[in-house]
């Protein structure tokens, strides 16, 4: 999987501001808003209640946002949040979390229902949809308010193994 | 007794000893953790990897046509879930046998076995589901005598130290796992459980539905770990909501699939 703890801002704002779109399809493009960046690897097939082919697991964006809603529940949490494109229009995003035990059981670093808030900043990397226009990615790593959050099995901040 | 005699005598308790089980073969309690591989109910193919099974299901005409409309969100034939039928996806009941094929694997992984006189009940985590086996000697009813259910009607009975599982009067609305292979409401499930060492409890299965299956399907072998730990824990309340599953579908797999109706 490629290493997108390494991703700083400038590549963030590289890959949207133009140094290398030449190299990325007009598919991955439309993903490509404003702090966000995109990343091809390997993914990892967790369990994901059928709603793994929903996404390209071979790729990879980077949202920041503001959250205005966290849904802890069965049987994927949800996140939801604001995030600016690259014209600098707001979008509304979507993203869903591993299933709601396997984080309760094998991550217990403390998710619960209130561990975001609507307001908080966060940086998100995770799959993006294959469906065209849609607003909503599987996450496969999270940064909020500045700390490092597992989203999947392996701990923070980068993964490199899972099982369903 | 000269010393010989009492030697002999030693070791004879002692081999007795040893080869006395350190558990009871007949004690099916606890609660278990799938670990054997397949999420099917045999050996098919499922696309979980590549040495994944390659047998074929033996579908009648009208069972093939069954299985056609079934549309998963898992395997060789996934859809997105805003595009299929799974009826995990509207949080209905998942019924005997996926429950036990599919559902008892990481995360929601337990399957709790609780013997009672006269009674054998399997506590499952996913939905907070819980199916019971009346073993008093009644007799099995015949499918036509009773109104299918999610799990079915089931007597049990010892077979040696296998406790062999009679059931009738399935609903057909579920599937037998996550993969869309379907049955009828004349489906007739066998499930003989043992208890092959004190961590280790095996389960091996065949139905019979000849409007689906052209002859009785046989599972492959389903491998059980004792979790001794389980019972020391709080309870996660896996339940599936109705009502968190519908935003959810609506407001992120909808999105995703490209069937939004918004967020």
């Amino acid at each position: 999987m490629a290493p997108i703890a390494n991703i700083g801002h400038n590549a963030i704002h590289d890959c949207c501001g133009g140094l290398y779109l030449g190299r990325m399809s007009r598919h991955l493009l439309r993903y490509c808003v404003s702090g966000l960046a995109i990343v091809v690897g390997s993914g990892l097939a967790v369990a994901h209640h059928g709603t793994n082919v929903s996404y390209f697991q071979d790729q990879k964006i980077v949202l920041n946002g503001t959250v205005t809603e966290w849904a802890f529940v069965n049987p994927h949490p949800q996140l939801y949040f604001d995030a600016k494109n690259a014209q600098g229009q707001m979008e509304h995003w979507s993203a869903e979390l591993l299933p709601t035990p396997l984080m309760m059981k094998n991550m217990s670093v403390g998710w619960t229902k209130k561990t975001i808030h609507p307001g908080d900043q966060i940086v998100l990397t995770c799959n993006p949809p294959r469906a065209a226009g849609a607003k909503a990615c599987l996450a496969k790593e999270l940064v909020v308010n500045g700390k490092s959050w597992p989203v999947v099995p392996g701990g923070i901040p980068t993964v490199t193994g899972g099982k369903q | 007794m000269n010393r010989a005699a009492l030697a002999g005598a030693f070791a004879a308790i002692v081999l007795s000893a040893q080869t006395k089980p350190d558990f009871d073969p007949r004690d099916l309690s606890g609660h278990w953790n799938r670990t054997s591989r397949y999420q099917t109910f045999s050996n098919v193919y499922s696309g979980q990897g590549p040495k994944d099974g390659t047998a074929e299901a033996p579908f009648t005409a009208a069972g093939k046509a069954k299985f056609d409309t079934n549309k998963p969100g898992y395997g060789p034939r996934a859809v997105p879930p805003a595009f299929g039928n799974d009826p995990m996806g509207t949080c209905d009941p998942l019924g005997i046998p996926r429950l036990l094929n599919t559902e008892v694997i990481s995360p929601h992984q337990t399957m709790e076995i609780v013997q009672i006189p006269g009674r054998f009940i399997q506590f499952f985590e996913w939905h907070h589901d819980w199916r019971e086996v009346f073993a008093d000697g009644r007799a099995l009813p015949k499918g036509d005598e009773v109104d299918a259910t999610w799990n079915g009607t089931s007597v049990g009975h010892w077979d040696g130290n296998t406790f062999v599982v009679d059931s009738v009067g399935f609903d057909e609305r579920t599937w037998l796992d996550k993969f869309g292979y379907p049955h009828s409401e004349n489906m007739r499930l066998e499930e003989r459980y043992r208890r092959i060492d004190k961590d280790t409890l095996e389960l091996k299965m065949t139905l019979t539905d000849a409007e689906i299956y052209t002859r009785p399907w046989v599972s492959d072998t389903k491998i059980f770990k004792l979790d001794r730990e389980k019972s020391k824990r709080w309870d996660e309340q896996i339940y599936c909501v109705p009502t968190e599953e519908y935003k959810f579908n609506q407001r992120v797999r909808d999105e995703a699939g490209g069937k939004s109706a918004g967020k």
